[in-house]
């Protein structure tokens, strides 16, 4: 409500995201409050490779690279939450940071063709997620947002996924929009 | 079918306990698998929906988490392969309606408001189910699911087959029981048939047919065994009838015998010239041919007392040399006019035995009645008495028919006669040696009979005890001494002529002798007199004969007294009762003088 953009996107979004607002009885959602709650949802249907965690109660580390608000977001969800025992932290990353320790990657659309970093982070072991409307095809993550017409949807690339040593649950595959089998 | 008919059947009763007993069993059977499968059903309806539901809850977990309806609804679309899911929905974490499903029949579906919290509740014929999804460790909403709960389909259909299976049940039953009717109730009914035509026809050679070897079985055996029993007595009594008439009519022709002598003798008696030897000899022979009408008399008591066990003797002590007279005597008549030569061979010192002087006589009688009757006319007929080994042994021989080997062990039984084609008039009675071997027995002795073969004559041997060593090795002088001795006697008897007659008989024996007519007196006369012997009446008034005896036993003047009971009752038991009331003896009326010797003899 804080401007006529966020309204327009409630409006957009009105039914999808209910479960999300629901899941974290919140205000109403916007794109970002969506984005941010899949990102942090992502982590109950990801299978981690067997090193990803230090301990059982090691922090789950979720980087969001050039996307202030989605970032914004997160950090009111994650406090208090955890993931299988993990506890969940935000960490925000600028243009060529490493993605050392980082579980899942957002990479915002203000980052702009990102492929290269998508490709850096998978090679360091984290879940690459992106945002654009062009597809998983162009930036090479392993999660894609796009709008599939008034909700945020996310597609998924099995290949790029297993690239980075990730597995991703078949209940979730069974609600992505599309999903590039692996090649 | 009535009571009285169930009652009546026994084949219906085999049905009906068989039929009752199967139904009874399923019955039961029956009614708790339905009470177990009741219970069962609910627990495994609810256990089979939360099951479903658990399942829904984790594939639309994803979906719900991302806000996708229509895999959400894809996924409750499953439900359709379970025809009793009615509704089925998914709910939010806020409670709003995120996904719905329902049977294409069912109109107008209607989905709670809000959800409830987790569990299940049964809510007429349909069962509810809420379910929390969760994500991680998040409730991010709720399946609700609507199934129809029918146990009583469930039970309609157990019903059914228990109907079925009834049915199947009473008609194997019925096979059963018709198997059961031929093993068990058409023995029953063939031995009831074979009953009712032996009562019917008379015919005890019929007999049930065996065809088990169980308890019927066993049943028909008995009842055989009970038929050929029953067959044997029906013979034996139509046999002892028989004999029982033959035995009549000789019996009629015996008792006619003696009458002719008695006649001859009468007319004799009424002869005016008849001298005083003749008339002496006639008043004789009446008394004998009397004596035989009294012993024929005795015979037939002695069938019916041989018939019961209840033959008797009344033993005294005697001389078998008079015993062996008396039979000759008697038998005499008929020797002569068989034309036999009779040979007697007494020893001349007296054989003396404990014994019944008219019974050995008729044992001897009927031996040589016998040794004559079967024995051609003009035969020889030999009778010995001799003393062997402390018995006195009466041997009677002859030349006549003999005995076949085979015969001798039969000839004792009742009806026996060896020669069946004899003409009645020699036929006898047919009891004369069942009768002698139980008198003989009676008397402690034996009886036999030996012969060579048919046509070698046969010998039959008595022999009889001695009567005690001491009387019987007794020097003749000595009991000729004591016969003379005077001896002091006591009667009483309520008929004042026995009484008197008595008296004047030992009177004129030198004996010294009081009378009383009754117990009283008797009791009274016996404390004045002491006497040495008493002869008691029984029947007497005032004080009987019994109280009298033991009184006088109780007296010490009278304790050593010889009682001697006097009555007209011979029976074993009346002798019992005179022992056990103090009498040494016990004799018979009418009395016999010689008796009376001997036994005053005896002390």
């Amino acid at each position: 409500m804080r401007s006529p953009r966020s309204l327009r996107v409630l409006l957009f979004l009105a039914a999808g995201v209910a479960a999300a607002t629901a899941a974290f009885g919140q205000r109403e959602a916007t794109e970002s409050g969506v984005k941010a709650a899949f990102l942090y949802k992502f982590a109950n249907y990801i299978e981690w490779p067997a090193n990803a965690f230090t301990s059982p109660t090691a922090p789950l580390v979720i980087g969001v690279l050039g996307a202030d608000e989605i970032a914004g977001e997160l950090d009111r969800i994650v406090p208090g939450r955890n993931v299988n025992g993990h506890p969940v932290n935000v960490k925000r990353l600028k243009s060529g940071d490493g993605a050392a320790g980082v579980h899942i990657l957002f990479v915002g659309k203000e980052q702009g063709g990102g492929a290269a970093t998508v490709r850096a982070a998978r090679e360091q072991g984290a879940l690459t997620v992106t945002e654009s409307e062009r597809g998983l095809e162009t930036t090479g993550s392993a999660i894609n947002f796009v709008t599939a017409g008034e909700r945020v949807a996310f597609e998924v690339s099995l290949d790029s996924a297993e690239k980075s040593g990730h597995r991703i649950s078949s209940r979730m595959l069974a609600v992505a929009k599309r999903v590039v089998p692996r090649s | 079918m009535t009571l009285g008919a169930v009652s009546r059947s026994l084949r219906r009763k085999v049905l009906l306990l068989v039929l009752a007993a199967t139904a009874i069993a399923l019955g039961l059977s029956a009614l708790g698998l339905v009470i177990y499968d009741l219970r069962a059903y609910e627990r495994q309806w609810t256990n089979d929906l939360n099951t479903q539901a658990e399942l829904l809850a984790r594939t639309s977990a994803a979906a719900l988490s991302f806000g996708d309806r229509e895999t959400a609804t894809r996924d409750l679309a499953v439900l359709k392969v379970r025809p009793r899911v009615m509704v089925a929905a998914i709910y939010t974490r806020d409670g709003e309606l995120f996904a719905t499903y329902a049977k294409p029949f069912v109109v107008n579906p209607t989905f709670p408001a809000r959800p409830e919290a987790d569990g299940y509740r049964i809510e007429g014929d349909e069962l509810l189910i809420y379910r929390r999804v969760v994500e991680g460790s998040e409730p991010i909403g709720t399946i609700y699911m609507r199934a129809l709960y029918l146990p009583w389909d469930r039970l309609r259909d157990y019903l059914g087959i228990l109907l079925a299976v009834m049915i199947a049940s009473f008609g194997v039953a019925a096979l059963l029981s018709g198997w059961l009717q031929g093993a068990v109730t058409d023995p029953i009914l063939e031995v009831s048939n074979v009953a009712r035509r032996v009562i019917e026809q008379r015919d005890y050679s019929l007999r049930a047919r065996k065809t088990t070897e169980d308890e019927i079985g066993q049943l028909v055996d008995s009842f055989n065994a009970m038929l050929a029993e029953a067959g044997r007595r029906a013979d034996a009594l139509r046999e002892s009838d028989v004999r029982k008439d033959e035995f009549l009519a000789t019996l009629a022709h015996e008792l006619r015998n003696p009458l002719a002598p008695i006649r001859n003798a009468l007319e004799i008696l009424k002869m005016p010239g008849a001298n005083p030897a003749m008339l002496e000899k006639a008043r004789q022979m009446m008394e004998r041919q009397l004596a035989q009408m009294v012993r024929l008399v005795d015979d037939l008591l002695d069938v019916s007392r041989i018939t019961t066990g209840k033959l008797g003797i009344r033993k005294a002590l005697l001389e078998v040399q008079a015993a062996v007279r008396d039979a000759i005597e008697t038998a005499r008549p008929f020797l002569e006019a068989r034309r036999h030569q009779l040979e007697v061979q007494l020893p001349s010192q007296p054989i003396s035995i404990e014994g019944d002087r008219t019974r050995l006589a008729q044992v001897f009688a009927n031996l040589l009645h016998n040794a004559a009757k079967y024995t051609e006319p003009g035969g020889y007929i030999t009778l010995s008495l001799a003393e062997e080994d402390d018995q006195a042994v009466v041997r009677v021989r002859d030349t006549g028919i003999g005995l076949a080997p085979e015969s001798l062990a039969a000839i004792f039984d009742m009806f026996v006669q060896v020669d069946r084609t004899l003409e009645r008039t020699q036929a006898g009675l047919g009891v004369g040696l069942t009768l002698s071997r139980q008198l003989v027995t009676l008397h402690g002795g034996t009886i036999e009979a030996k012969s060579g073969g048919l046509g070698k004559g046969s010998e039959f041997t008595v022999r009889l005890p001695l009567a005690g060593a001491a009387l019987a090795n007794a020097d003749p002088e000595v009991r000729r001494l004591r016969a003379r001795q005077s001896r002091r006697i006591l009667l009483a008897d309520d008929n004042a002529d026995f009484a008197d007659s008595l008296a004047e008989l030992f009177a004129a024996r030198g004996h010294e002798v009081r009378v009383a007519h009754n117990g009283a007196e008797a009791l009274a006369a016996a404390a004045a007199f002491n006497p040495d012997f008493a002869f008691l009446d029984i029947g007497m008034p005032k004080v009987h004969g019994y109280e009298v005896a033991r009184r006088l036993r109780d007296m010490p003047a009278t304790s050593e007294c010889v009682l001697v009971a006097v009555t007209g009752w011979g029976q074993e038991d009346d002798r019992q009762r005179a022992r056990e009331a103090g009498f040494d003896r016990h004799i018979l009326k009418p009395v016999d003088p010689a008796e009376i010797d001997l036994i005053l003899d005896s002390y």
